[in-house]
């Protein structure tokens, strides 16, 4: 099952005969063989026309034979897996492949959108900021979607990602990017001294243009140099050899990203097994060995399927086997170029014609042409006819002026190489403009890096391994590796022969950037229009922005940008290149965080019981937490809330807060300390007591809320709140180490430590005497409101005891080590059986701080002060703490603050929304009459009616005041009453009962 | 009067499922949770860092770590935890926070960190590469030999990490301790990195 694959010679290349591979181009079933890229089996199956150009649908066949290839794109695979914009060019070929053309309908031959190509003059260069202009509110609606559907590329699958991704980490004293002569040779020198390297290839095979352009080494065929440095990289235990793997940027500190497709070449990634990895390589040298992109001429119809890079034909024709053309023409301007007609001639295919534009050929190519009976044309490549069924004729501006014409079907286009200074420049490395070799080479490269070979603009083989070991050798030194490198492989330089050729002249579309859909004059038209600048241009013209980065069509858009502006090419200069090198998936860096493992998430101690007891989770912050315990039978959430507040406030409850943050404070200046970071003084706090302490921030605003207790002289125990648990410890160690180093101090976060339950009610009591050893004495006297002490429990184990109460009723917190956490829930259930215990949520928890008005963090909110929250008196005017100063600022005192207040909808019947205005009676809704909002509401089964808290302006001053709860967002506008914020027990005698 | 009984459950009780994970054949990497074990912090009080060593040589025959290390005593491990303090891992209330008041009174603050924490012992063949999928922190053998520590995060999370002795078949261990409400969520992310390269999953009552 070899099927057609007409264009495929007998023998020869590095494809596996042995293993013929089928696979789908828009439905057609084709053959190919492991080792192909989808590029080359369609080249082997004689497809020349590939994809519809991004603008002008214009017909595109295959350019490049890597990943800078701008017109092959694919959409691979189907379904959910479906991805846009592949390259044929590096998409390896599998059995079973599918792919399709992109961006043309209702089918690639024939594409109803080709008529763009008969408006081409409205679609110039800018030409969305020119046209479509009026009336304004159609580009919204009507003028960008049409666009965007005309254009665009590929579609993206529309469905979540079946596949998984990986991150991880390596580390290694050299990376080098790229395996070919000069990648190979660095790292074999910096192998042999001992360096611990990383070596990356983003093709599947190692060798670089070595699989194409063959060549000999230390006397051997280039296959089997390749074959003996692999075997010996391999056999060093700290070579580390990645294929399918690009290095794709450089980040601060000797990082590197590097994204390698590691079952891409798989229909499906086996069980278990990623489809891609994202890589950050922190190394301390790197050596770029990524070769160099060669670049096109321009000229009219240079986009015609079947006009492809001569580099690129080489390398299909000797490493797959595959024949682009029967017929070649090759456009040259130097030396190397006419590699592909030797190639040609070698391979028996036929050579037209050399079209060369420089003054004289070498007499031995002049040989070459005798030998294979074509003709050298001094001149240019002025046009070409064809179309999507490929090259026919080539049109010749020959030197002196003649014109000539030439039939082949193919064309090979060399403009010379341009070194890939991508890695090099990504730090705002400039690259520099290098005459001899008409290219711009790395200059400014960040630190620890190198490029060697024809990345640094070496092109000739010989100078390539010379270039390529030394900089392994220097890069190994550096890291401190001094092995013997033993000896370096040799072999000769090519000879090197250029004349700058960037633009031929001539009528129809002559492209730059072939995915973009950018041609000679767009560039021409953005300099007339002002956009001199490369960086204007490319945003004007959109050179150079499409997935290829532009890597085929950057340098000849500033060359022509430079002739058109009478500037030199370094003087017109580069954009700025930013990383990455290829596309990265999404998927790559989100790896596996995504769905229920977005992020890390905390569980409390009691958390699998309260699975068993059917509680709906709440995610604050990473925790989840139980949100409220529904029953059978109960309509809603309201219902279940109710019932968990009436249960409390009647009998009794508990509820896990093991959430608050709890950090050990230890020391001899223990109390000192704390009376610095709080308002009120806590080293006046008798050992065995609680005290509710109040945090500012330097600027005198709120930080946060807790209680803290001493537990012995030099140990006190913090609380946070849930939210602000990590803020605070690092708050408190930046005052330990920072402000107060003075202070003998220590601060251990024992959040973890504790399982802590907050059980509440008036039948409290009588639950906790079930529990606790009966020696501990837990009436008022022996065990009084705020009191924290160990006591003992059945059974043996040791709880510490805190008598404190948000809730406002009879309660106590009590803490265990967080492994009994799970135990402590399930007795406090067989203890409060008799009562009717009754486990609460965050939900209920809420509710009743309301109704008592403590502050939470909606008031909590950053923007007030403990005067706003009722809490001024707090305020220690005998000692100095944080925030002390700062609280003080004439704003932060003034007198018509926006304070807590208590609020109540006049209709009793109606539900307060946190969020709405309060507006005075009579006014107007606006700005000017706004006098604050609605912080925190809840249904008050005490009160049968819907409350809250709010910030208003004077709010204190003004209980009992009608004023307007104004809520546009939810188009509400009613009268409510403010009034006392503590709205339930407000003398506090329940909780000191 | 109702019975109570106090069970003990290890943060990840519900998660660790014994036997193999993932990939068949030879497991690549082996997971063992170490439960309820003794662990205290001990923190130097101000210019009392030289009388905290003394006390802990006293104590456990060696001198406490002052680097990144852990290091290993015939009953203890003690591992680095930052600049003058330390961590004491132990069994049975050897070294229990009740055991150590007294050794380091008016030298040392002690914090008992014994549930605030899960440890999970990681080994085998693909144990380096499953972590590098998790840390940051370069694990060659050269570089973070038997005895090296580090105070570090995995998937954003709080990690102390170090290298245990070698298992009986030379394969290298790498000890985490986790904070124990993340623990769950860290060890999905560890069988997540591990099921490549097929994975036994065990827990034990004995330290390494």
């Amino acid at each position: 099952m070899r099927g057609d694959q007409a264009n495929r010679l007998n023998d020869g290349g590095l494809i596996d005969r042995s293993t013929p591979l089928n696979f789908r181009f828009d439905g057609k079933i084709l053959f190919g063989f492991k080792g192909d890229t989808l590029a080359s089996a369609l080249i082997a199956n004689g497809v020349k026309l590939v994809g519809r150009s991004f603008k002008y649908h214009r017909p595109r066949g295959i350019l490049t034979a890597g990943s800078e290839e701008p017109n092959a794109l694919v959409e691979l695979r189907s379904g959910a897996r479906r991805e846009p914009n592949t390259k044929a060019t590096t998409a390896e070929l599998y059995e079973g492949l599918e792919a399709a053309s992109q961006n043309r309908w209702p089918s690639l031959k024939f594409d109803v959108m080709s008529v763009n190509q008969l408006f081409a003059p409205i679609f110039v260069a800018g030409f969305y900021y020119k046209t479509f202009m009026w009336p304004a509110k159609f580009w919204e609606a009507i003028y960008e979607p049409a666009i965007r559907r005309a254009a665009g590329l590929g579609r993206a699958a529309g469905v979540s990602d079946p596949d998984h991704y990986d991150k991880a980490w390596a580390h290694c004293d050299v990376v080098i990017a790229g395996s070919g002569p000069a990648g190979l040779a660095a790292a074999l020198a910096a192998g042999r001294s001992g360096a611990r390297v990383i070596l990356c290839e983003e093709d599947f095979v190692l060798g670089g243009r070595l699989l194409a352009d063959g060549g000999t080494i230390d006397g051997l065929p280039a296959a089997e140099w390749i074959a003996r440095a692999v075997a010996e990289l391999e056999a060093m235990p700290d070579v580390r050899i990645m294929t399918r793997t690009t290095l794709f940027g450089v980040y601060d500190g000797g990082t590197y990203g590097a994204i390698e497709r590691v079952n891409d070449h798989l229909p499906v990634p086996p069980k278990h097994q990623v489809r891609q990895r994202l890589w950050r390589i922190v190394a301390k040298r790197c050596v770029v060995a990524a070769g160099a992109i060669e670049r096109p001429i321009v000229f009219a119809g240079n986009d015609t399927p079947g006009v492809m890079m001569a580099s690129a034909m080489r390398s299909y024709i000797n490493r797959y086997a595959a024949t682009p053309a029967r017929r070649i023409a090759l456009f040259t301007n130097n030396e190397d170029g006419w590699r592909t007609a030797e190639t040609a001639i070698a391979t028996g295919l036929q050579v037209a014609a050399v079209i060369d534009a420089r003054p004289d050929v070498s007499p031995a190519h002049r040989a070459l042409a005798g030998r294979g009976g074509f003709p050298v044309l001094h001149g240019s490549v002025s046009g070409v006819d064809g179309g999507k069924n490929g090259v026919r004729k080539i049109s010749v501006s020959l030197t002196g002026g003649a014109r000539g014409e030439v039939e082949a079907d193919g064309l090979a286009v060399s403009g010379g190489w341009n070194p890939a200074v991508g890695l090099t420049s990504y730090h705002r490395g400039r690259p520099k403009w290098r005459d001899d070799i008409a290219a711009f080479v790395p200059d400014g490269a960040p630190p620890g890096m190198a490029a060697a070979g024809a990345a640094n603009g070496a092109f000739g083989l010989g100078a390539c391994l010379r270039e390529g070991f030394e900089a392994g050798a220097a890069a190994a030194r550096d890291a401190g590796h001094s092995g013997n490198i033993g000896s370096m492989s040799v072999a000769d330089d090519e000879a090197f022969s250029l004349t700058p050729l960037w633009h031929v002249a001539g009528k129809g579309k002559a492209f730059v950037d072939q995915q973009h859909d950018v041609t000679a004059s767009d560039v021409e038209l953005a300099q007339r229009e002002g956009f001199e600048s490369v960086e204007h241009l490319k945003r004007y013209t959109t050179l150079g922005m499409a997935t290829d980065q532009g890597k085929t069509s950057n340098i000849a858009g500033l060359a022509i940008m430079a002739a058109v502006s009478g500037k030199s090419i370094p003087e017109t200069g580069t954009t700025i290149y930013r990383p990455p090198y290829v596309p990265v998936a999404i998927g790559a860096f989100a790896g596996h965080h995504r769905d229920e493992n977005f992020h890390a998430t905390r569980l409390t101690p009691s958390h699998h019981w309260a699975v068993e007891q059917g509680a709906v989770f709440v995610d604050t912050g990473l925790w989840k937490r139980a949100q409220w315990y529904p029953r059978a039978g109960e309509k809603d959430w309201l219902e279940s809330v109710t019932r968990e507040v009436k249960a409390v406030r009647s009998g009794v409850g508990f509820c896990d807060v093991s959430t608050l943050g709890k950090i050990d404070v230890h020391g001899p200046d223990a109390g000192a300390f704390l009376d610095r970071v709080y308002i009120n003084a806590f080293s006046s706090l008798a050992v065995g007591k609680a005290r509710y302490g109040l945090m500012l921030r330097e600027d005198g605003i709120v930080y946060d809320d807790g209680t803290t207790s001493r537990l012995a002289e030099d140990h006190y125990f913090l609380t946070t709140t849930t939210a602000k648990a990590g803020l605070v410890m690092q708050h408190l160690e930046f005052c330990r180490q920072v402000l107060f180093p003075e202070l003998d101090v220590q601060l251990t976060s024992v959040s973890d430590q504790w399982a802590q339950f907050s059980i509440a009610g008036p039948k409290t009591r009588d639950l906790l005497k079930e529990i606790v050893d009966p020696a501990e004495d837990l009436s008022s006297e022996g065990f009084p409101f705020m009191g924290a002490r160990e006591v003992a429990l059945r059974g043996g184990l040791k709880a510490r005891l805190f008598r404190i109460s948000f809730s406002g009723e009879m309660a106590f917190e009590i803490s265990v080590p967080a492994r009994y956490g799970e135990a402590m829930a399930r007795n406090l259930m067989i203890a409060g059986k008799p009562f009717g215990v009754t486990p609460y949520g965050t939900e209920a928890l809420g509710v009743m701080r309301i109704e008592k008005g403590h502050v939470a963090g909606p008031e909590l909110n950053g923007t007030t002060t403990a005067a706003d929250l009722g809490l001024g008196k707090m305020m220690s005017t005998k000692k100095d703490f944080i925030g002390r100063v700062m609280a003080a600022r004439e704003a932060l005192v003034a007198p018509n603050r926006q304070v807590v207040v208590g609020i109540k909808p006049t209709d009793k019947a109606r539900r307060l929304r946190s969020g709405a205005h309060i507006i005075p009676k009579g006014e107007t809704p606006g700005p000017e009459n706004d006098q604050g909002y609605v912080t925190s509401v809840c249904f008050s089964p005490v009160l049968d009616q819907w409350i809250g808290l709010g910030l208003v302006e004077r709010g204190r001053e003004r209980i009992g005041e009608i004023v307007r709860a104004h809520d546009p967002l939810r188009g509400e506008d009613y009268d409510v009453e403010l009034c006392n914020s503590v709205f339930y027990d407000p003398d506090g005698g329940r909780q000191r009962g | 009067m109702a019975d109570f009984s106090w069970d003990i459950r290890s943060p990840l009780d519900r998660a660790l499922v014994a036997g193999p994970y993932g990939a068949q054949g030879e497991a690549g990497v082996s997971l063992t949770e170490i439960r309820d074990f003794d662990l205290v912090q001990v923190m130097a009080r101000r210019g009392k860092a030289g009388e905290m060593m003394k006390a802990a040589t006293a104590r456990f025959g060696v001198a406490a770590p002052e680097t990144p290390k852990a290091i290993g005593t015939a009953d203890a491990t003690l591992i680095w935890s930052g600049p003058d303090q330390f961590l004491v891992l132990s069994k049975d209330g050897k070294h229990s926070i009740e055991a150590l008041d007294s050794v380091f009174a008016g030298s040392a603050s002690l914090s008992d960190q014994s549930h605030a924490r899960a440890l999970i012992s990681v080994s085998g063949d693909k144990a380096r590469a499953m972590l590098a999928k998790l840390s940051s922190i370069d694990l060659h053998p050269d570089v973070f030999g038997v005895g090296a520590a580090a105070a570090t995060s995995m998937d954003h999370t709080s990690v102390t990490l170090w290298r245990g002795q070698d298992r009986a078949d030379g394969q290298a261990v790498f000890d985490l301790l986790v904070f124990a409400t993340f623990a769950a969520s860290l060890w999905h992310t560890i069988l997540d990195a591990a099921a490549e390269y097929g994975v036994t999953i065990g827990h034990s009552e004995d330290l390494a």
